[in-house]
């Protein structure tokens, strides 16, 4: 019997969906789901064809409940963990992705999971939804960027709060705290996740890339430089287009 | 765990340079003793502190002895604030060092330096932005009016807002959590995410990476695994 692969991919016409799928282990993330999701973001990465991705849980009872600790502990050396991390750099890639990640979240929503969410552009939460961070109370810290993310997300304060104090927050408490975007009944929530993408998706395919370059780069920067890098893509843009983008003129974008 | 009082019961424990001195020397003892895992940070009375006891400044250099905020950031552990009270000026500019704040209903926050002439020397113009926003921020530096306790929780100035009688209760609350995990952990969390804030986030990620394999090293992480795996509660020793 070969095992069920822990990562699903299908597309729905222009959109990529990413599924973490270890069900029976609330999808807790392991070395076979890093190196399969690692694989799987360089398809939506390099696939001309796709132009917005969703990340979402397989199972009823959770997105992804964090870490799969059975495997943890097995590097033989720091030297060799730290080796590892960048070797396979998936939360890196995640970043790197130019189309938007929309993530689609039920159930468990911990440690990694809450981390990988953070990766994503936006956050959809079914009301069932809970979030948290429990890795000081295990003896570790997120690794899985989890310590900026947050903090860029919803704040210092209630950041420091979530990570040091093992709280876990409701649909919508992360919703009053910025961590999700939207709060939807259960049954909504794919359909929630496609209408979000479709609208968002009208928006021209570079356009989008861009305006996610400059807001991830621009907020760690001085505003000088960042006013200056917004102003080279967007001529760039301007640039290529002609006058395609006249204001007033209806949108008719094709994406490319 | 370390207690800090503002005690100048008489003049709102206002701050002043003996104040500053002993968060000094209390903030070395704490960051030398590693049986301290938390520190929280209370005022006496009903005030947590009415903001700066007029002192002259004849150097810039002398400026220092004034800025008790810069000491408590100093501070390794998590440092909760347990806002009893009104946190005014230099007092809000404590609280804003601090990590988590828990503040009472009654409190009021203003930052009103400017509203005086003067501008805030101890964080206020940087630490206040970073935590409720620019626009927030900017209003109450300008206006130098108050913000009750309900609208800080909004803006997330604080993180929890309990009446009086319910303050110490929340703080034990807090601090157990904290208290339960592990003491290098923890640290490591407040140092990612502090310093991390201040680097661009291709860094940041990097620091988060090089603490998270320096903990490798530690007893505290295999006894944290070993007792999920033993569904039992780990017991931490800090090492």
């Amino acid at each position: 019997m070969t095992e069920a692969p822990a990562v699903l991919y299908h597309k729905e016409g222009p959109v990529a969906w990413v599924t973490l799928n270890r069900p029976q282990v609330l999808n807790a993330y392991n070395l076979a789901m890093r190196d399969e999701l690692y694989q799987t973001l360089e398809a939506v990465r390099d696939d001309p064809e796709v132009r917005g991705a969703v990340l979402c849980g397989a199972g009823e009872r959770a997105f992804c409940a964090g870490a799969d600790l059975t495997e943890f502990g097995t590097a033989p050396s720091q030297a060799i963990a730290r080796a590892v991390r960048w070797e396979r750099d998936v939360w890196g890639l995640f970043l790197s992705l130019e189309v938007p990640v929309v993530a689609a979240l039920h159930g468990y929503v911990l440690g990694s999971g809450v981390e990988m969410a953070l990766l994503c552009d936006l956050r959809i939460a079914s009301e069932d939804a809970i979030f948290g961070l429990p890795e000081t109370a295990l003896g570790m810290i997120p690794a899985a960027g989890g310590t900026q993310t947050l903090p860029r997300t919803v704040g210092i304060s209630p950041a420091l709060e979530l990570l040091l104090t093992n709280q876990r927050w409701t649909a919508q408490e992360a919703r009053e705290r910025g961590l999700v975007h939207r709060v939807v009944p259960r049954a909504e929530l794919l359909d929630q996740v496609r209408r979000t993408l479709a609208g968002i998706l009208s928006g021209g395919r570079e356009a989008l890339a861009l305006a996610k370059r400059a807001l991830l780069n621009g907020m760690d920067i001085p505003l000088g430089e960042a006013l200056d890098m917004e102003a080279r893509l967007a001529s760039s843009l301007l640039i290529r287009k002609g006058s395609a983008g006249v204001p007033g003129r209806p949108k008719t974008s094709t994406g490319r | 765990m370390a207690s800090l009082t503002l005690r100048r019961p008489r003049s709102g424990n206002r701050v002043n340079r003996l104040m500053v001195e002993e968060l000094s020397l209390a903030a070395a003892l704490v960051n030398q003793d590693d049986s301290v895992r938390a520190v929280t940070i209370t005022g006496s009375g009903t005030t947590f502190s009415s903001g700066w006891e007029p002192f002259r400044l004849s150097s810039p250099g002398e400026l220092s002895r004034y800025q008790g905020a810069r000491v408590i950031a100093s501070i390794q552990v998590p440092v909760v604030a347990a806002i009893n009270g009104d946190a005014i000026g230099q007092g809000l500019e404590l609280a804003l060092a601090a990590d988590l704040r828990i503040a009472v209903s009654s409190a009021r926050f203003a930052m009103p330096q400017v509203s005086h002439g003067l501008l805030p020397w101890d964080g206020g113009t940087q630490r206040l932005a970073r935590i409720v926003g620019r626009p927030c921020a900017m209003e109450m530096l300008l206006t130098g009016e108050s913000l009750d306790a309900q609208t800080a929780l909004r803006k997330g100035l604080v993180n929890r807002v309990v009446e009086p009688e319910e303050l110490n209760e929340a703080v034990e609350d807090i601090l157990e959590r904290i208290l339960a995990g592990a003491p290098i952990a923890v640290a490591y969390a407040k140092e990612a995410v502090r310093e991390g804030m201040d680097l661009v986030l291709g860094q940041g990620l990097r620091l988060e990476a090089d603490l998270n394999i320096l903990l490798h090293s530690t007893r505290d992480r295999a006894e944290g695994l070993r007792s999920f795996s033993e569904r039992r509660a780990p017991v931490f020793r800090g090492e």
